[in-house]
């Protein structure tokens, strides 16, 4: 403990000054030393390494990836990893005026002095903030433009399995599950230093050659074919894979989870205790990229969860825990888990919440549990209006299972419901769209056919549309998104449909979802228009008030690049995708054969039910549902 | 911060005896360094989860949804440090005044530290503090000796009217009635004041009063110059005679 004589006359010197911090808004996001936060001495560290969230602090602190990454990397002695996000704009103005380059949150150093600069990519809106963070820490954007002494630029995260449109920017890619790999390609890094033979180009060829999961973007060339598609991919050496194989982790109980967290002192978006219950999704809703990517499904059992989650209570305090997953109550043993967290969440007052629960396995039992579930309102995702178009999109829930789900609700007082949907799907009629207003309306007489509906409140049921966007790895990524006039006139008639005050109705902005699209399904040559945009002062694009559709037209325009190529073509079925490079185990093969079951309005049944053989066995994995798997 | 195996081993808050009556401690802590930027609302979201990691046996109010009870001393406006924040506890087992700070201490960083925690003093309340000491601290460039001498003169000087705010809207305010003592002193390239100020209800008086007073009387810290700094630092705080210390 410092006394206090010492403090009187300590000099708050590094980092960015406190008459700046002073100056803009919201100072906690810049000034660090939370509890729990991870400081080494940079003397004798071997490595050091920059997280980089690329949007804002409340966001990127809520991220839970980056919580388990910043641990795995900590745990190696010789390796120090520290956080930045994206300063909000006011800061950014402040920052160019006077000549700042953006620090690390931690030691306050500059990222630029580090020997690594990692991104997690979590959302396609983020790219333009990557390319802005890379600008503020006075980092060329160009993997080709940074020398020995600038910090290797790497990119992992959700993103990465179609990493083209922002390959000209990273020096290297994670793809897959980055516990085991990133450590692995740090620790590279420092054997080849600490043998005396590191230079930047013979380090990437290394890692590309030896490392699984890695993929090094400058080592392959790529040709197109007149039309505009994509000839082939070529490696440059040929001692490196011609497809790089994403990594995931074996035995989710042994991998490495943190046993606390940085505790923000601002109010972030998801400030709670956040545990896995598993990866990856039995169901396989073709238009869901997470669904495919994350497979094999492998669980964790209860007790490691349960320890895992009462160590980060013990250590922080918190007052709510979250079990994540993409759909929890596919969780195989959700009843013993729940019995084992209320132990100790209840006494110690922690709210339990449950994210993402399917109407079908939605349960009075399940409600009286958990906390979240008690508030005022309750969310499904029926994603379509129709039976048919729920068939085609594989969501396979009937709307007996909505109802059934909504009544139990209804007897426990809840008066509001929220029902997501898509728009855009395969297929889809006008009369498939009617049907998303017409199933709140039915929502609606179900409540009052409810005979212990709490009577004292009207009900309301709300209804988000978003537009759909075809994703790599999907069996819908060959398919082509409506055009902006389109994906308006259909919600505009949604709307039309809508003849009750009861329902209310959102809708995502279509001309954000059109960018998405682009980017998504992108490749390399959108380089040069991102950045162009970056040139432009493009960043948060995630955010609606910085998101500027025609900014980003005129962009593409001078850049040579023509959105609709990418958003609105059909891809051809035997055509070179741009993320052929990378093999996430879904095959193909697979993905086509759930393309045309679509068309046929075939679901097909859950990876418990029933195998389909979508190849992600081969990788294996301890208590995954998959048959002869590799283990 | 404890080690793992601390919290591992420390004994849980149930195995303290029951108080029959709830009982109320004060810790004095300080709030420093990064700290400073952390806004009344956020320390309280940040201490309730510190007292649950500290295993703190608080006592919980009764009722639908309930909540451990904590009082906080005087408010400290964000940028501005303190090495004398009061915050009342109540307890209902019973767990040593020590026992608590080391538990508080264990679960804090430096710059959220805990001083001491001891019984209340029979009869005292937070509303006795009125009057607080700073020490106020400027390092520009071009400070001359006679400038402290200035400075002084012109913040001690009756009337100084500044536009003060408050509940009931802005109204001018001649700030040396809230003043009890002043004094300054240039040293290096170091501006120093120190200053009691009144921080009692409505006639509490912001130390960066006396900031604004200095950009716009004698032009130091302009806007937009950020090689200046200043630091604002609570020493002390103390009863209506203005030397008794707050207990
Ligand atoms: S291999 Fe079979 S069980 Fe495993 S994820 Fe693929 S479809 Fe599901």
């Amino acid at each position: 403990m410092k006394m206090t004589q010492e403090i009187e006359n300590r000099n708050n010197g590094a980092r960015y000054s406190s008459t700046l911090l002073k100056s803009i808004s919201k100072p906690g996001r810049y000034a660090g030393g939370e509890y729990g936060q991870i400081v080494k001495d940079k003397a004798t560290v071997k490595a050091r390494f920059a997280f980089a969230f690329p949007d804002s602090y409340e966001i990127g602190m809520s991220n839970l990836g980056m919580r388990i990454l910043y641990g795995a990397l900590n745990s190696h002695e010789d390796i120090w990893c520290e956080r930045v996000f994206a300063p909000w704009v006011d800061m950014q103005e402040q920052m160019i005026g006077h000549d700042l380059a953006l620090c690390a949150l931690e030691s306050g150093d500059a990222v630029r002095e580090f020997d690594f600069l990692g991104f997690t990519l979590q959302y396609e809106m983020c790219y333009t903030t990557v390319l802005n963070m890379l600008s503020l820490a006075h980092i060329p954007l160009r993997a080709e433009d940074r020398c020995e002494e600038h910090p290797l630029v790497i990119g992992g995260g959700p993103c990465a399995y179609n990493p083209e449109p922002v390959a000209d920017f990273f020096d290297l890619f994670n793809i897959g599950e980055g516990e085991e790999m990133l450590p692995e390609i740090v620790r590279l890094y420092i054997r080849m230093k600490d043998e005396g033979r590191y230079t930047r180009a013979d380090f990437l060829h290394e890692a590309a050659r030896t490392i699984p999961g890695v993929y090094v973007p400058s080592l392959y060339r790529v040709s197109y074919h007149e039309d505009g598609t994509i000839e082939a991919y070529t490696p440059i050496y040929d001692d490196i894979p011609t497809k790089i194989e994403k990594r995931i982790i074996q035995d989710l109980d042994r991998a490495y989870f943190p046993k606390t967290v940085v505790m923000p002192y601002i109010e972030t978006v998801q400030d709670r205790i956040t545990v896995e219950v598993g990866r990856g999704c039995i169901r396989g809703c073709r238009f869901c990229q997470a669904g495919m990517v994350y497979r094999p499904v492998r669980e964790k059992t209860p007790d490691v969860i349960n320890c895992q989650a009462r160590e980060i209570f013990d250590t922080t305090g918190y007052e709510e825990l979250s079990l994540s997953s993409l759909s929890i109550s596919d969780y195989t043993r959700v009843g013993e888990l729940t019995d084992k967290l209320l132990e100790w969440t209840n006494p110690n007052m922690v709210n339990l919440s449950l994210p993402s629960l399917r109407a079908d396995s939605f349960t009075k039992e399940l409600m009286d549990k958990v906390t979240s579930i008690r508030a005022s309102s309750i969310t499904f995702a029926p994603e379509a209006g129709s039976q048919r178009l729920r068939d085609v999109i594989n969501k396979n829930l009937d709307e007996a299972d909505l109802m059934r789900a909504v009544n139990v609700a209804f007897e426990a007082g809840k008066n509001q419901i929220k029902l997501y949907f898509m728009q855009g799907h395969p297929t889809e009629t006008d009369a498939d769209l009617a049907e998303i207003p017409a199933l709140a309306h039915r929502v609606i007489d179900e409540y009052y056919k409810n005979p212990n509906r709490n009577k004292a409140r009207p009900p309301q049921v709300t209804i988000s549309v978003s537009p759909f966007i075809p994703k790599p790895f999907t069996p819908f990524q060959w398919e082509a998104q409506d055009t902006l006039e389109e994906m308006r006139r259909k919600q505009a008639f949604v709307g039309t449909c809508v003849t009750d005050r009861k329902i209310k109705y959102n809708h995502h902005d279509a001309p954000t979802c059109r960018i998405e699209a682009v980017l998504a399904r992108g490749d390399r040559r959108l380089g040069k228009a991102l950045e162009e945009a970056c040139r432009r002062g493009f960043k948060f694009d995630a955010w609606s008030e910085y998101f500027d559709y025609d900014a980003w037209m005129s962009v593409f325009a001078d850049t040579g690049i023509d959105p609709a190529f990418y958003a609105n073509r059909a891809y051809g079925l035997d055509e070179v995708l741009p993320w052929d490079i990378i093999d996430c185990g879904v095959t193909k093969a697979f993905l086509k054969r759930e393309r045309e079951r679509a068309y046929k309005a075939a679901t097909t049944p859950n990876c418990r039910e029933a195998c389909s053989g979508c190849g992600a066995n081969k990788w294996g994995g301890e208590r995954a549902c998959c048959p002869n798997s590799k283990s | 911060m404890l080690s793992e195996q601390q919290i591992v081993n420390r004994k849980p808050k149930e195995a303290y005896p029951a108080l029959e009556q709830p009982r109320t401690v004060r810790v004095k802590f300080r709030k420093i360094g990064n700290l400073q930027y952390i806004s009344h609302l956020d320390l309280q979201r940040t201490i309730s989860r510190v007292l649950v990691r500290a295993g703190i046996p608080m006592w919980y109010t009764k009722g639908f949804n309930p909540h451990a009870k904590m009082t906080f001393g005087l408010p400290l406006s964000v940028g501005a440090e303190s090495l004398c924040e009061y915050l009342d506890l109540r307890i209902d087992r019973d767990m040593s005044c020590e026992e608590i700070k080391d538990r508080l201490n264990g679960a804090l960083t430096d710059e959220l530290y805990v001083l001491d925690v001891y019984a209340v003093p029979q009869g005292s309340a937070f509303a006795d503090i009125i009057w607080a000491a700073y020490d106020i601290r400027l390092r520009t460039q071009g400070l001359s000796p006679s400038l402290a001498d200035e400075i002084k003169t012109y913040l001690t000087t009756s009337p100084l009217m500044m536009d003060k705010k408050s509940k009931s809207g802005i109204r001018q305010v001649d700030i040396t009635t809230l003043i009890r003592s002043l004094d300054s002193s240039v040293e290096n390239d170091e501006l120093r004041i120190r200053a009691t100020l009144c921080v009692s209800g409505s006639d509490y008086l912001n130390p960066e009063y006396l900031i604004r007073a200095l950009r716009e009387r004698f032009g130091l810290l302009p806007e937009g110059d950020m090689t200046s700094e200043y630091t604002i630092l609570r020493t002390h705080v103390y009863l209506t005679d203005g030397v008794t210390e707050f207990k």
